[in-house]
């Protein structure tokens, strides 16, 4: 092997080495699970770690305050639910009854999040139940 | 009726498609150029029937045609002219239909253009580019018809999705398209070489240009994309490495990459699999970004629908990826390398080194984007990696690339090139130096800011040392006066001269990501009219909350005082918009723009009529700097594009196209920069 092949494969070796180190450091600090709220709750070895949880927004235990921005509502799987507690800007579509993502941690029996998501099938597809229905305004004008 | 016309159209072309493919075929197994003419004019009568289609679909647009479903779906009588154009992209189907007219116009121009040396060359090159077109033509027949009609025509239509309502979502998507079909051309030539089993490397010359302008394309459509959701998300951010935003960057990485090393095989005859390899990869990718994100695989945060498309796009990208892969194996005596690397501090060299970069930020936001899916396979419990893995990963390898890149101008082609490089970096890395103390005792501490300003210090250094002393020989050689010799220089190589623009534009952009995302700050105040609340130096004071009418939306508009650093207050108006066919509110944002920073403002609620609002308050340093750069960009690429201004005597002429000279003068002075 000339001495430029030799170099190239140690300049090969240290890079591979770096970047499967980054992404290894990397994956760990982004792990972060993906779970129906029914599995959530029924796992207790998540509790501890933050993840990310699926269901939907409960219609009856539902408290939101845009100026001050906080939500508590309780977000139902198919047959359990959690309450939360979250700090933030409220997203435009959020809503009771609607299918959302929330991310943060189980404290004191409230899992408290961080990012809150909406989520409709897309914003570019319309939603078919609701065509040719005016528009529902959800907040308070002046 | 109209919908008649438009699906005519789609089933002719489809026939049209089919004819010259068979006419392609004939072509090559007679070797007759005759039936390859047909098939060119046939792909010209393609691209007639898909523009016809087009122009159905869009006067279903004009004319408010809620027959139509997809008319129905994504416009109103309400809605204004623009977005009227902008709704038929809107949607699943016309951004298909787009993208198809896009491909079938610039496939026409290339096969117009383009001939081939040989006519099996030709076959693979037209015949690659009809099975392309008559993929999206049956697609949309039998998949995602634009035309479909509607059950229960309804008086008016649904409206088109108040986030699509602004000028840069009007010209964000054709842009991709236009880089992502633009990227099937190059990917055909290459083919067609391949099948020809040539073994020169003229060919590349045809791809260059393709390929540039795919490029350039796909990056104004990704940096217009990043633009859009700055002004309309409403979190004060432009990336957030998303699956959709991630499926337009993995092409863009690989094409970047394709960019740098056909240079090395133009001038060298080196990286020969690679290449073959990367103009497939580049066009697999457009393809995989779309499967992505239309095949409900991958959740997004706004990914389109689950549909059948899916499938389809599957099938083409096994296709596709195979016939690649075997062709590159069949054809691997003609892919052998004409020369070997003599130098690791070469141009050569960094080129190579650049692409593994490139190549390795590819495959990392690739797992990263389809980790989900990989996690549910192995562990059957999906599993996401956040921002912070890509941050963590592709930004460093980001920072390593830009840092080759400001060594760029530095760097020549042969065996000597180290003992150059050295002699050269002595004043950029000095002057790096200086700019690295001077902001450490200016309590600089961030290992991110400090790379970055690094980066400048090299990068500006070693343009304008260069472009010095290139001027000063060029003055000497040809008795010019330094400013003739500065624009004869200058206009003498677009291609390098035009690069190295682009990378100044780059490392303004790299400045901006870093500025903002470093020592952004991000701050919700709870305020009642007339309160004040400070942040990083600027003052913000909220005065009250107003209703406005406007043609298809209400608006609620705050008006808020800021005081930047330097004392200039202005007014800004964040808004939250109720538009009328839209069940949901949408923030309007409000940005005090600087070269400095941007102040960023979101009402993010109120109560009351306004006695209380809450408004989001974000400083983004530096975040001009970001679409600036993309301007830069923009000119530089259009300058490499471009031919020479200045007329070159006959006598200079003579002498630059003797091959021998050429060679020679490629490897003592330093080779096209881009």
């Amino acid at each position: 092997m000339t001495r430029i092949g030799i170099k190239l494969l140690v300049a090969g070796a240290i890079l591979t080495g770096a970047v499967g180190y980054l992404g290894f450091a990397g994956a760990k600090s982004g792990w972060v699970y993906y779970l129906e709220v029914d599995k959530y709750v029924a796992d207790a070895s998540f509790a501890p770690q933050r993840v990310r949880l699926h269901g939907k927004v409960s219609t009856e235990q539902f408290s939101v305050n845009k100026a001050g921005l906080a939500a508590n509502f309780d977000l139902h799987g198919h047959s359990r639910q959690v309450a939360v507690a979250y700090h933030g800007a409220i997203p435009d579509m959020f809503e009771p009854g609607r299918d959302v993502v929330v991310e943060g941690k189980m404290h004191d029996g409230v899992f408290v999040a961080d990012v809150l998501m909406t989520k409709c099938a897309s914003k570019y597809e319309g939603k078919p139940e609701n065509a040719g229905v005016p528009a529902t305004q959800p907040e308070s004008k002046p | 009726m109209i919908e008649l016309l438009g699906n005519l159209s789609l089933a002719f072309s489809l026939l049209l498609a089919a004819a010259t493919l068979a006419a392609t075929v004939g072509g090559a197994k007679f070797e007759s150029v005759r039936l390859l003419t047909a098939a060119r004019v046939l792909l010209v009568m393609f691209t007639l029937l898909i523009v016809g289609a087009s122009a159905t679909l869009l006067a279903a647009f004009l004319n408010n045609d809620f027959n139509i479903e997809y008319v129905a779906h994504y416009s109103e009588r309400a809605l204004p002219f623009g977005y009227k154009l902008a709704a038929f992209w809107a949607g699943q189907e016309g951004s298909l239909l787009l993208w198809a007219l896009v491909l079938a116009i610039m496939s026409s121009i290339a096969v117009l253009v383009r001939r081939g040396q040989t006519p099996g060359e030709d076959a693979g090159f037209i015949g690659t580019l009809t099975i392309v077109n008559g993929f999206f033509a049956a697609l949309m027949l039998f998949a995602a018809n634009p035309f479909k009609l509607i059950d229960e025509v309804p008086l008016d239509g649904r409206g088109l999705n108040p986030m699509l309502q602004d000028p840069n979502m009007v010209a964000h998507p054709p842009l991709l398209f236009l880089g992502y079909a633009g990227f099937t051309v190059p990917f055909a030539i290459m083919v067609g070489a391949l099948v020809a089993g040539r073994r020169d490397n003229a060919w590349l010359g045809d791809t260059r240009r393709w390929t540039i302008v795919s490029w350039l394309f796909l990056s104004i459509g990704i940096i217009l994309g990043a633009q859009w959701a700055y002004l309309e998300l409403g979190w004060g951010g432009y990336w957030a490495w998303d699956p959709v935003e991630n499926a337009s960057l993995l092409p863009w990485l690989t094409g970047t990459a394709l960019l740098h090393s056909i240079m090395v095989q133009q001038t060298r005859g080196m990286f020969k699999v690679w290449n073959a390899a990367l103009f497939a990869l580049t066009f697999i990718l457009c393809i995989f970004g779309t499967y992505l994100t239309r095949s409900g695989i991958i959740q997004s945060v706004h990914a389109f629908g689950e549909s059948a498309i899916g499938t389809f796009f599957l099938a083409m990208l096994i296709v596709v990826t195979l016939a690649s892969i075997i062709l590159i194996i069949v054809r691997r005596n003609v892919l052998q390398s004409e020369e070997k690397l003599e130098s690791l501090a070469g141009r050569e060299a960094l080129f190579l080194a650049t692409n593994v970069l490139l190549v390795l930020m590819t495959a990392i936001t690739l797992i990263g984007t389809i980790f989900p899916v990989i996690s549910r396979l192995i562990a059957s419990q999906e599993v996401t990696v956040g921002p912070s893995f890509y941050n963590k990963v592709v930004a460093p390898l980001g920072m390593l690339l830009a840092a080759m890149m400001a060594m760029g101008p530095m760097l020549v082609y042969g065996a000597d090139a180290g003992k150059k490089l050295l002699k050269s970096a002595i004043l950029p890395v000095t002057l790096a130096t200086v700019v690295l103390v001077v902001a450490y005792t200016r309590n600089f501490r961030d290992a991110w800011s400090l790379s970055a300003m690094a980066v400048v210090a090299v990068a500006g250094t070693a343009i304008v040392q260069e472009l010095l002393k290139a001027t000063l020989l060029r003055a000497k050689e040809h008795r010019e006066n330094l400013v003739l010799a500065f624009v004869k220089l200058l206009d003498s190589s677009h291609r390098r001269y035009g690069g190295q623009i682009v990378h100044v534009g780059v490392i303004m952009m790299v400045v901006g990501i870093i500025g903002s995302s470093v020592f952004g700050a991000k701050e919700t105040y709870t305020l009642k009219p007339g309160d004040t609340a400070s942040i990083r130096d600027h003052t913000v004071k909220y005065i009250d909350i107003h209703e406005k009418r406007m043609a298809n939306y209400t608006a609620v508009d705050a008006t808020v005082e800021v005081t930047l650093p330097d004392g200039k207050v202005s007014t800004l108006h964040p808004q939250r918009r109720f538009y009328d066919k839209a069940e949901d509110a949408n923030s309007e944002v409000a940005i005090e723009s600087t070269l400095k920073s941007d102040v960023y403002l979101m009402l993010a609620g109120w109560e009351n009529g306004g006695t209380v609002a809450a408004i989001q308050v974000i400083i983004n340093p530096l975040v001009s700097w970001i679409w600036i750069g993309g301007i830069v960009l923009t000119i530089g690429a259009l300058i490499c594009l471009t031919p020479k201004f200045i007329p070159v005597k006959h006598a200079e002429l003579v002498k630059k196209t003797s091959p021998k000279h050429n060679a020679a003068s490629a490897r003592r002075q330093v080779g096209p920069a881009m």
